[in-house]
């Protein structure tokens, strides 16, 4: 730079530069430098200060005393605390249910509008719309739902003649969970399914028309052709779907509370309530669960990646 | 027949609307009637429509603060994300200005997309009262560009690699510094990706829930979830005053996606799709 710099402006710059390694050092500070700079102090030394932070009990009574314990938190975690057991499982079954639920009704309600139904896009729009809200929006408006003397839930049950069936979906441990997984697929299907709608409607037109000159069902051109060409677009989804129950917490938080009885409790609303709402004012403890459930999403993660699209590779 | 079928689909479409739609209709009902009106009968449609309702929300009910907040907090760290993240997204993303151990970083930051917000949350808040950042919209709006960073970052890069060497050649022949090309050539090409991260990271932030609960612990500053979040303890039985809460918190949203939806579309579902 300074050296072109110094040499009269008769050629353009280009011309008195070189081709070759040098590189435009100050530009590059330029463009990456604040970010690099904020990434560092937002989420990297973060991260290394909650490792640091798992193996220590760190009193906020006491202004913020440390104390080494070693892998303490990590053995109790383990070994004796229920309430984590209870967290993992419930987040592990939102995680494991909700894409199981949510992608394939997300898939067929594609399929519908990819079968030219009338006012297509006004249904596209209509169905999308309850990604655009805030958990603690959709939290209340669920709550709603499912009070027990006015709420729809129990009113379109005691329409139909299925009164008998009508509870406080939140109220026992046995429907919480089912009742909060419902919320969630009300919020993401519509999501889901206009990602789909775009994955078919890339397919070439050419492949479905040949298939149906051969006489195959619509039934059979969607299982042959349609699935195994979103494929990649159907295992993208449902990764993505895993990762986000995994770290729920806002809705929990605003309809339940983790209850009844741990009924509803996540792995992430527990850490909360470990570090700010329980008297051990200890930071360390939570600390430490959020580094194990950190460790277990990215092996889960990546061990589903890797058991699905190998399914794929198998396929061709 | 076809013609037929394809109406007959309607049927399924048609209930799957009914219960997509069905709860928040519901609500926009309830946000226009009186608590009493609800109590007497929870399905009555909105007539008298009671629009005066929204004006206690805003003046009496503290609405036009959180809604201020939530204003506050989105527009600024929209804005410090975009600036940050286009311009590292160019450089992450043009040969020149490769340097060593680039992609490696940039895979490092890609998967901090998927790190739980726990793992950093609890430092965080360590670091924000050490820096007296706690209980400020400061604190929270640099919490927030860094956590939304990593996607702009992606999304941008990718656009920004498939721009062809010869544009930037001629500009450059034109005699544009780094500085001046990005600006004056490079950004305003790539404002379509830009739009679809604005939106994207503007719904993410006037959302957001988990850092605000963390960091905010004072009335005067609380973003609109957290408002919610509280006056659903504080007001339980005042339904009809929450409902109209909601729809505050909720319409400017669904009004600029009523007008933008094929944007909306594009930028919610941009982090979705493997490109």
């Amino acid at each position: 730079m300074a050296r072109a710099e110094a040499l009269p402006r008769i050629l353009p710059r280009t011309a008195t530069r070189r081709p070759g390694p040098r590189r435009p050092w100050r530009a590059i500070a330029l463009f990456v430098g604040p970010t690099l700079a904020l990434y560092l102090a937002v989420v990297v030394y973060p991260i290394l200060v909650t490792f640091y932070n798992s193996f220590h009990t760190l009193r906020m009574d006491l202004g913020m005393q440390y104390e080494f314990v070693g892998l303490e938190h990590f053995r109790e975690i383990l070994g004796s605390d229920e309430v984590f057991w209870k967290a993992a499982g419930n987040s592990l079954t939102w995680g494991l249910v909700a894409p199981l639920i949510d992608i394939p009704l997300a898939f067929v309600l594609a399929l519908t509008l990819y079968a030219r139904v009338p006012f297509a896009k006004f249904f596209r729009t209509v169905w999308f719309t309850p990604v655009l809200m805030s958990y603690p929006v959709v939290g209340v408006i669920w709550l709603w739902v499912y009070n027990y003397d006015w709420g729809m839930a129990n009113l379109l049950l005691r329409a139909v003649g299925l009164g008998a069936y009508a509870q406080a979906w939140l109220a026992s441990p046995a429907t919480a969970l089912p009742a909060l997984i419902l919320v969630t697929t009300w919020m993401f299907a519509g999501f889901n399914m206009v990602v789909l709608l775009a994955a078919i409607h890339a397919i070439p037109v050419e492949y479905l028309e040949a298939a149906r000159v051969d006489g195959a069902s619509g039934w059979r051109r969607t299982l042959h052709i349609i699935v195994p060409l979103v494929r990649p677009t159907l295992v993208n989804l449902a990764i993505l779907d895993f990762i986000g129950k995994m770290k729920q917490f806002a809705l929990v938080w605003v309809m339940t509370r983790g209850g009844p009885m741990w009924g509803t409790e996540t792995v992430a609303t527990y850490v909360i309530k470990r570090a700010f709402e329980w008297k051990t004012l200890d930071l360390g403890y939570p600390s430490a669960i959020a580094v194990l459930w950190f460790a277990i999403i990215f092996g889960l993660s990546y061990g589903l990646t890797r058991l699905l699209q190998r399914r794929e590779a198998l396929q061709f | 027949m076809r013609r037929l079928r394809r109406w007959l689909l309607l049927v399924p479409v048609l209930a799957y609307t009914a219960f997509s739609a069905g709860p928040y209709l519901w609500t926009a009902a309830m946000s226009l009637r009186t608590t009493d009106e609800i109590y007497r009968s929870h399905y009555g449609l909105p007539i008298p429509a009671h629009w005066e309702k929204y004006h206690a929300a805003w003046t009496q009910f503290g609405y036009a603060t959180y809604f201020r907040n939530s204003a506050i907090v989105s527009v600024a760290s929209v804005l410090m994300v975009t600036v940050l993240g286009a311009m590292a997204g160019f450089a992450f993303g043009r040969s020149r200005y490769a340097f060593p151990l680039r992609e490696p970083l940039f895979l490092l930051i890609f998967l901090s997309l998927m790190f739980p917000p726990q793992i950093m949350l609890l430092a965080l808040f360590q670091i924000l009262v050490q820096y007296r950042l706690f209980n400020t919209l400061t604190g929270l709006v640099l919490v927030y560009v860094a956590t939304e960073l990593p996607l702009t970052i992606y999304l941008l890069r990718a656009f920004f690699a498939q721009i062809p060497q010869e544009l930037e050649e001629a500009a450059r022949i034109d005699g544009c510094g780094d500085w001046t090309m990005f600006w004056r050539v490079m950004f305003p090409m790539a404002l379509p990706a830009v739009a679809t991260t604005v939106i994207l990271n503007f719904i993410y932030f006037w959302n957001e829930f988990l850092y605000a609960v963390v960091f905010i612990t004072q009335q005067r500053i609380r973003t609109l979830p957290l408002a919610i979040q509280f006056l659903v303890s504080d007001q339980y039985f005042d339904i009809g005053m929450l409902a109209t809460g909601l729809m505050i918190a909720t319409l400017p949203v669904l009004a600029l996606y009523v007008f933008l939806s094929e944007w909306f579309v594009k930028g919610m579902t941009a982090g979705a799709i493997k490109g």
